[in-house]
């Protein structure tokens, strides 16, 4: 995870930061590369956006190989919408958990359960197909509904 | 008896002396000589740049420069560009448009880049500004044709309508219809960006027809090959075209159609789109090859003996942008044909392959390298690279002062020596002594950016992402690099140490952002409290930083000097380090 972050006892004095520049270059760096050690990043690095190129000429043609697909998501009430990528879920319930948590609702779809005394805490979830309507999210097979939908909406019950 | 040589010019030789000074920089620095040269500088300056739409109000512009007619300005940080920056971080054009509105009725140029432009907006620019003649939006989100429509409506002026890169909702190909028949100072047209759904052709070829000074054309997709032959045979006197689909069925009729139009376009010098391109219809564009000298095929996947063919037409080609399809072997060809190249920009065919798909290595960045001496600018995707090839590279082109290389598999090691590539970095910032941007890939220790730190003495901007050991390497960087303005860093080890060393050298530059790095959510607070010069913007979607622990590194850190203080239009998943602000969080 790199180096951890040092306590706060002297950080804002300019001259704490006494590092000399034969320090590190005494160390071995390529005899750490091959223990695995220290070197490493944690976090794998995020596919969909590496490398870095603009997205016309990342995603053009070679859609099938592309790792992602974002597609906008609105919520009923606020102008501005949201990016998700589908790819990175494996499922809808996936997909539900990051919508609840990115809306902070509680979601509707098709296989859904809700209490009806409280509906006014409930948003419902449909999607655009590729023909223009709006149906409602988790009918069809995820693969399937992957091939059809355009984009997401998430509407007041 | 210095005053009286200080007031014996009158205010307006002054000012047509001034009237020759057109860079920003140099503006700048004159209007710092003395508060005369302060004040006629700044009522005729006709142009104003803000590198940065958040460094400064609209208000503080327009108090101090009162007749200005062109306005540039940038809003989102460069790495928007791949998804880094979420939807709806800000960069909104509306406050500007509103404030400029009611103060200068006489604006005539609007050139914007990464910013979020509404339909509203458009309708005000259409509105507002009866002399309006240039509208340049680059890399834009947040409008519609809807929008197009007005411009198009009211701008009765317009000379330029330039949509790079842009992101339109396309509700309606008819607003080009909107461009009323007596229309007709329109000079460049770029719509390339716009969706693949409709194109009204006829509305295009009544305004092609009718606009006898067009230079510049650039299509969108949905332009099919056999429409552009009754476009261009009205326009031969195009310098730009940009064509769209350029594919259909093989028909002679077609092919000579287009061949023919082409041909008897004599200006011509750059030539953009090829979609879907098939290779049989290529040779109609062998006619203007001779005299272009710009080329773009990065939609054009077609592959290297097509390109080589159509590359060794070109002899004057000073800009070239491609796929890698044209592999080492094509990049050969190049090398000897066109020795004018200044500009060459490689894209990936399959980047998220595990497996090279094509034979594209080091080897043909090394051979443009050498056989074109005119080559400053490279944007180059491959697979491998080697520190000798680097050294190759560096010592053979000196003139660098673009280099941006990506190896597309993080952290790959010189695949000869399996060593770092800090040597072969190194070598390009101590040979190109006039390097203004690099960008960095590959395994890169803290010995790369001792290296940067110590030669990149003119370097402006520097991209890095998975590199370094640890916070020496940013610091090598922050106190060495004299002229650095714009430093963007991703998943990289850099934490609180070197950053707080170095608050100061931040002032002096225009951004700094990092991501994915070890950067505390204190030391973030510590700063935004230290530099009140200083905008510290905490971005993360995981929720308010100060409901992790304080020594928890934040997700995404944007930091720019900024004389307007906090910005007021945050989303919810921006923080800002501002003193008085941060007594919200607690």
């Amino acid at each position: 995870m790199g180096r951890p972050t040092s306590s706060s006892s002297s950080i804002d004095s300019p001259n704490h930061f006494a590092f000399s520049s034969t320090a590190s270059s005494q160390r071995d760096l390529t005899t750490d590369l091959r223990l695995g050690l220290s070197i490493s990043i944690a976090p794998p690095f995020v596919r969909e956006q590496w490398p870095p190129m603009k997205a016309a000429v990342a995603e053009e043609e070679h859609e099938c190989n592309s790792s992602t697909f974002y597609v906008k998501v609105y919520m009923e009430g606020i102008p501005i919408g949201r990016k998700l990528d589908l790819l990175a879920h494996e499922s809808y319930y996936d997909l539900i958990r990051t919508l609840e948590h990115m809306f902070h609702t509680n979601i509707i779809w098709a296989e859904a359960e809700m209490d009806r005394d409280h509906y006014e805490k409930y948003h419902v979830l449909t999607y655009e197909d590729k023909e223009g309507d709006w149906m409602m999210v988790g009918d069809v097979p995820w693969e399937m509904f992957l091939s059809a939908v355009r984009r997401l909406k998430i509407s007041k019950c | 008896m210095h005053k009286k040589m200080a007031f014996s010019f009158p205010d307006e030789v002054l000012e047509h002396v001034f009237s020759f000074i057109q860079s920003d920089k140099d503006r700048n620095a004159v209007s710092m000589v003395c508060k005369s040269w302060y004040e006629i500088e700044r009522w005729c300056r006709r142009k104003v740049f803000v590198g940065n739409c958040y460094a400064v109000s609209p208000r503080m512009v327009i108090r101090r420069f009162p007749e200005f007619r062109s306005i540039e300005l940038k809003g989102k940080p460069h790495f928007a560009d791949f998804n880094l920056v979420p939807d709806g971080w800000g960069g909104y054009v509306f406050p500007w448009i509103a404030e400029m509105a009611g103060a200068y009725p006489w604006l005539e140029e609007i050139r914007l880049k990464r910013m979020v432009v509404t339909d509203e907006s458009l309708e005000l620019i259409a509105k507002s500004f009866k002399n309006f003649k240039v509208l340049v939006l680059s890399s834009c989100e947040g409008f519609s044709t809807d929008g197009l429509a007005a411009i198009a409506a009211s701008c009765k002026n317009l000379k330029e309508l330039d949509l790079r890169d842009c992101e339109v909702d396309d509700l309606s190909a008819h607003w080009l219809s909107h461009f009323p028949e007596t229309y007709t100072s329109l000079v460049s047209l770029n719509i390339s960006c716009l969706g693949s759904d409709e194109a009204s052709f006829s509305a295009l070829e009544r305004l092609v027809r009718r606009c006898t000074n067009l230079k510049t054309l650039r299509l969108n997709r949905a332009v099919p090959l056999d429409k552009i032959a009754n476009i261009l045979r009205h326009a031969p006197q195009l310098v730009e075209f940009g064509t769209g689909t350029y594919t259909a069925d093989v028909r002679p009729d077609v092919y000579s159609d287009l061949a023919g139009v082409l041909s008897s376009c004599k200006e011509l010098k750059s030539l953009s789109g090829f979609w879907d391109v098939i290779p049989d219809y290529l040779p109609a564009i062998y006619p203007v090859c001779s005299k272009l000298t710009s080329l773009n095929l990065s939609y054009a996947t077609i592959q290297s003996p097509d390109l080589i063919k159509l590359v060794s037409h070109c002899p004057n080609l000073q800009r070239l942008l491609v796929l890698d399809y044209i592999e080492d072997s094509g990049l050969e060809v190049l090398a000897s044909s066109c020795k004018d190249l200044q500009e060459l920009r490689v894209f990936p065919s399959d980047p998220f392959g595990a497996e090279p798909n094509v034979s594209l290595t080091e080897q043909g960045l090394v051979a443009v390298s050498l056989g074109c001496p005119k080559l400053q600018s490279v944007l180059y995707f491959c697979r491998r690279m080697s520190n000798e090839a680097l050294v190759t590279i560096a010592r053979s082109r000196p003139n660098f002062t673009r280099f941006r290389l990506c190896i597309i598999e993080p952290k790959t090691a010189d695949y000869l020596t399996l060593e770092p590539l800090d040597v072969g970095f190194g070598a390009i910032v101590q040979y190109c002594k006039d390097l203004r941007r690099l960008s960095l890939s590959g395994l890169l220790t803290d010995r790369v950016f001792e290296y940067i730190g110590t030669y990149a003495k003119k370097l402006e901007m520097l991209s890095v992402a998975f590199a370094g050991d640890s916070d020496l390497g940013l610091h090598h960087v922050l106190s060495g690099c004299e002229s650095l303005r714009k430093l963007e860093i991703r998943d990289c080890p850099f934490g609180d140490k070197a950053l707080l060393a170095n608050a100061a050298k931040l002032e002096t530059m225009r951004s700094l952002w990092m991501s994915s790095c070890a950067v505390s959510f204190a030391a973030c607070k510590l700063l935004g409290q230290k530099m009140p010069r200083l905008n510290v913007e905490v971005i993360d979607e995981r929720g308010p930083p100060d409901s992790r622990p304080e020594n928890c590194p934040v997700d995404k850190l944007y930091i720019y000097r900024s004389i307007a203080g906090p910005r007021f239009d945050m989303p919810p998943f921006v923080w800002t380090m501002d003193e008085d602000s941060g007594l919200r969080l607690s």
